[in-house]
């Protein structure tokens, strides 16, 4: 294969780039629209139904709600450009400032879902590749389908009656026991819990963390799984369908080889393509999981924002989630044109 | 022997680990919550919502408001005694000795003074002191309040929203940085100081050493972790799970099972939440008064509690909720009875019904969810189709305000007094004639009701039984005119695990639970 020309790469992410700040722009211009369409009054949400006309009509002057519409787009934009997402109605604190306090538990939980569906899906989908015809296969078949039919929060409904009220082995709430600070105080590094107590060495910490993200994780890893777990075999085959994997045979190298340093190797792109992309799906996954969990990140401020019609909190999530969905977008097609010329010039 | 794969051998290491259990210990260093309350400011005068759980366990008013069928009506907080004019146009407050601020600052006459000054110009609930003509120090211990007309100042001193006393100096760091409060900022003299907070996640309180009550007996928690959980159902099995001690908002469809439950002490309260429905007086044909008797002699009031309150609850007298003044047996009721409702729509010239009324009410309530279909189908009965429309609070509230003939018929309300008088709030609120309507979602104009209410607010502070004569007077005739449907004023229940003593209910205050008092039985 020729080695990719930098130039041509360059341009190729430049214009993806552009492209990308477009999408965004578009987003905010969309949802800036619809979240003004609906019939409320955001100064009235900034006060709560208690509040009386007089102090409405300063809130709305204080920040513009007053003005036409497109002047205040216009601010917003302004805002946003400066990387100012303006001021929760609900909470009056800066959005950024509520992003960044909540991002550290939905990374972490994301992470830990990512870690189950890499860790699962890969091996399943290896193994039931060897397992063709058998009822081992169609286990892992069903297995794999049943994951990415089941809703998240029916699934995550379901574990928490099973393994909290039945069973009594996982706890039902939160990132940590309430007590744990008074016992093993977490060091906050990273605001990964689970990454911050193992490299502090807190192991009471870590355990109480590592039980609580359990369920939360396999709740949102369980599409993850099965979408990985059906890729890797589909590629598998197609990969052993080869000749130079017959030839491996032929020149008797043990299956598990065969399977690990030769198949899957080649077969993995399109898998990484998929984990890829399953991480965007997974942040809007968080919505329900975070709910049921009352896990305090992302997903739990969005639904409060939506219930609350907290305009710039809407917004900001948004275009947090889009910059997310893009910015994986772009990795993904950056390292596939890296790969691939013919993505370049297409 | 083969290995299994290191990440297999670490996925089961790392749950071997889980499962070996969770922290958890029933000692005073902390009482474990789950709580749906969510804080919206720290600002102790902009407060006016939920946060109020963690606020008055920071701070403390002049005084406490007693539960109906309390011996006394008031107990002292911040002022020990008090006494008001003849004429009721002053009231005279003097001050706890020895009390510390939690930033070291001592309470004197000044801090009150400027206190209730900064609520009656940026406050939340500013409005209840609306009688409040001017605040004076009269000495260092001593403060007075002026009044433009007579009212019931101990009851608007006691409120939990806007009367919270706060240290001087966090008020001038407040002068200069308007936000100062909201980095977490704890200034009051409660006995309990803000240790940490996480948004939407947890409140940490921690005992104040200098608290004026003191921590000489055993029990008391020194900490106070409150989980924000807004799910009733995960608080149940958290609390079940033994993850929490308390929580406040279980689920009433528990209430059988947990009650049988001997670990738990089960307190079913009354509470000052009432749940209306108003009738859109200014359009047909709920513009007649007699199609809209017709539509509350329809109401199936028990069917009402039985479905939306799994019980817990009494019908509604009026919107004035049982418990807090001037509620009162003798405001009648309607009860259900559908030949009369027949035949007062026939009176109104709607014989068997046949129009549609669209009935509004908020998506995010549970109660209004279940009885809705209930009320729609009572009315059915008597030939009125009800189109049922959910909405998220804030968008019901914008549509009810926007215009009145382009509103809905029937908006289902549950209301609260923002401190134990329902007259002036929920009375004048709900019901008094106003040009934009605040809380008057009838739009309803009655200028017998509006003068009865007038009189009766302004004689509250000082002729109280003459006021609650007014007062039913005015919510009698609400009644007879049908104005709104009062379906019920709800209750609440709260499991309390045995080795907990000292929970108490105070219908005064419904969003607060007074952790202090708590303590481990043993």
């Amino acid at each position: 294969m020729a080695e990719p020309d930098p130039v041509d790469l360059l341009k190729f992410i430049t214009r993806r780039l552009a492209l990308s700040i477009l999408v965004l722009v578009g987003v905010a211009t969309i949802v800036f629209a619809l979240t003004r369409i609906i019939p409320s009054d955001p100064a009235a949400l900034y006060l709560g139904p208690r509040a009386r006309p007089a102090e409405i009509a300063d809130i709305q002057k204080r920040f513009g709600f007053d003005r036409p519409l497109v002047e205040q787009y216009g601010q917003y934009l302004r805002g946003l450009a400066r990387g100012d997402l303006g001021n929760s109605l609900a909470t009056k604190r800066p959005v950024t400032q509520e992003l960044g306090s909540r991002i550290a538990a939905t990374l972490e939980l994301m992470f830990a879902a990512m870690l189950l569906a890499v860790g699962i899906g890969v091996p399943l989908g290896v193994v039931s590749t060897r397992l063709r015809g058998s009822l081992g296969e169609a286990v892992v078949r069903v297995t794999s389908v049943i994951g990415v039919s089941l809703p998240a929060f029916w699934l995550g409904l379901l574990l928490q009656l099973l393994f909290v009220h039945v069973l009594g082995w996982f706890p039902s709430a939160g990132r940590v026991d309430a007590g744990l600070r008074f016992v093993a105080p977490i060091t906050n590094i990273t605001g990964l819990n689970l990454l911050d107590t193992l490299v502090t060495g807190n192991l009471t910490a870590f355990r109480d963390a590592l039980a609580h993200i359990v369920l939360p994780a396999v709740t949102l890893a369980a599409y993850p799984i099965g979408l990985v777990t059906r890729m890797t075999r589909a590629a598998m085959l197609e990969v052993l369908s080869q000749d130079y994997i017959r030839t491996a045979r032929a020149y008797g190298v043990a299956e598990r080889r065969v399977l690990g340093r030769f198949a899957l190797r080649n077969a993995i792109g399109p898998t990484l393509t998929v984990i890829g992309l399953t991480m965007a799906f997974m942040l809007t996954g968080t919505f329900y999981v975070e709910v049921i969990y009352a896990w305090p990140g992302l997903g739990s401020f969005t639904v409060r924002s939506f219930l609350n019609v907290d305009y710039p909190a809407i917004l900001g999530m948004t275009l947090f989630g889009a910059a997310g969905y893009v910015l994986v977008n772009l990795l993904v097609d950056a390292s596939q044109a890296l790969l691939d010329p013919r993505v370049r010039v297409a | 022997m083969t290995k299994a794969p290191s990440f297999v051998r670490f996925a089961t290491l790392a749950l071997a680990l889980a499962l070996l259990g969770v922290v958890s210990a029933q000692s005073t260093t902390a009482l474990r919550v789950a709580s749906t309350a969510s804080v919206t400011t720290w600002d102790p005068s902009l407060s006016f919502s939920t946060e109020a759980v963690y606020l008055a366990n920071i701070y403390e008013p002049l005084l406490w408001a007693n539960a109906a069928g309390s011996t006394e009506k008031f107990t002292p907080a911040l002022a020990t005694s008090w006494e008001t004019s003849a004429d009721g146009l002053a009231w005279t407050f003097h001050l706890r000795e020895g009390v510390k601020f939690h930033d070291g600052e001592s309470l004197d006459a000044d801090a009150v003074v400027r206190s209730i000054d900064r609520h009656r110009a940026i406050g939340g609930a500013a409005f209840i002191w609306a009688p409040v003509s001017d605040v004076v120090a009269v000495d260092a211990m001593t403060v007075r309040f002026d009044l433009a007309y007579p009212a019931p100042l101990d009851l608007i001193a006691a409120s939990l929203y806007g009367a919270w006393i706060v240290s001087p100096a966090a008020l001038d760091a407040a002068e200069a940085d308007e936000g100062y409060f909201e980095a977490g900022i704890a200034a009051g003299t409660g006995p309990y100081t803000l240790a940490e907070y996480q948004p939407d996640a947890e409140v940490v309180l921690s005992a104040f050493a200098d608290y004026w009550g003191g921590w000489a007996e055993p029990g008391h928690f020194q900490n106070v972790v409150v989980s924000i959980v807004s799910d009733q159902v995960l608080q149940e099995q958290m609390l079940l799970a033994g993850e929490v001690d308390l929580a406040l908002s279980l689920p009433p469809t528990s209430y059988a099972s947990i009650s049988a439950d001997a670990r738990y002490a089960v307190q079913t309260v009354v509470t000052p939440f009432n749940y209306v429905g108003f009738l859109n007086t200014v359009r047909a044909p709920l513009d007649d008064v007699r199609v809209r008797q017709a539509i509350s002699y329809a109401v199936p009031y028990d069917d009402i509690i039985a479905v939306g309150a799994e019980g817990l609850g009494t019908q509604g007298r009026g919107p004035v909720p049982q418990g807090i003044y001037p509620w009162s047996e003798e405001v009648p009721q309607y009860h259900q009875d559908l030949d009369k409702a027949r035949q007062l729509l026939a009176e109104a010239g709607h014989e068997g019904g046949g129009f549609t009324l669209r009935l509004t009410y908020a998506a995010e309530n549970a109660i209004e969810r279940a009885f809705a279909p209930v009320l729609a189908d009572a009315l059915g009965e008597i030939g009125i189709q009800v189109e049922i429309e959910p909405l998220l609070f804030n968008q019901q509230w914008a549509i009810a305000k926007a215009d009145p003939v382009e509103a809905q018929d029937i908006f289902l309300l549950l209301y609260w007094p923002t401190y134990s008088d329902a007259g002036s709030d929920n009375l004048w609120s709900m019901f008094h004639s106003s040009d934009v309507p605040f809380f008057n979602l009838s739009y309803w104009r009655n200028s017998v009701f509006d003068d009865l209410v007038d009189r009766a607010i302004e004689l509250t502070g000082t002729d109280r039984a003459t006021a609650q004569a007014l007062y039913v007077d005015a919510m009698t005739l609400l009644v007879d005119d049908a104005a709104g449907l009062y379906f019920l004023d709800a209750g609440a229940w709260y499991a309390i695990p045995t080795y907990l003593s000292g929970f108490e209910y105070n219908i005064n205050y419904p969003f607060a639970t007074f952790f202090y008092p708590i303590r481990l039985a043993n």
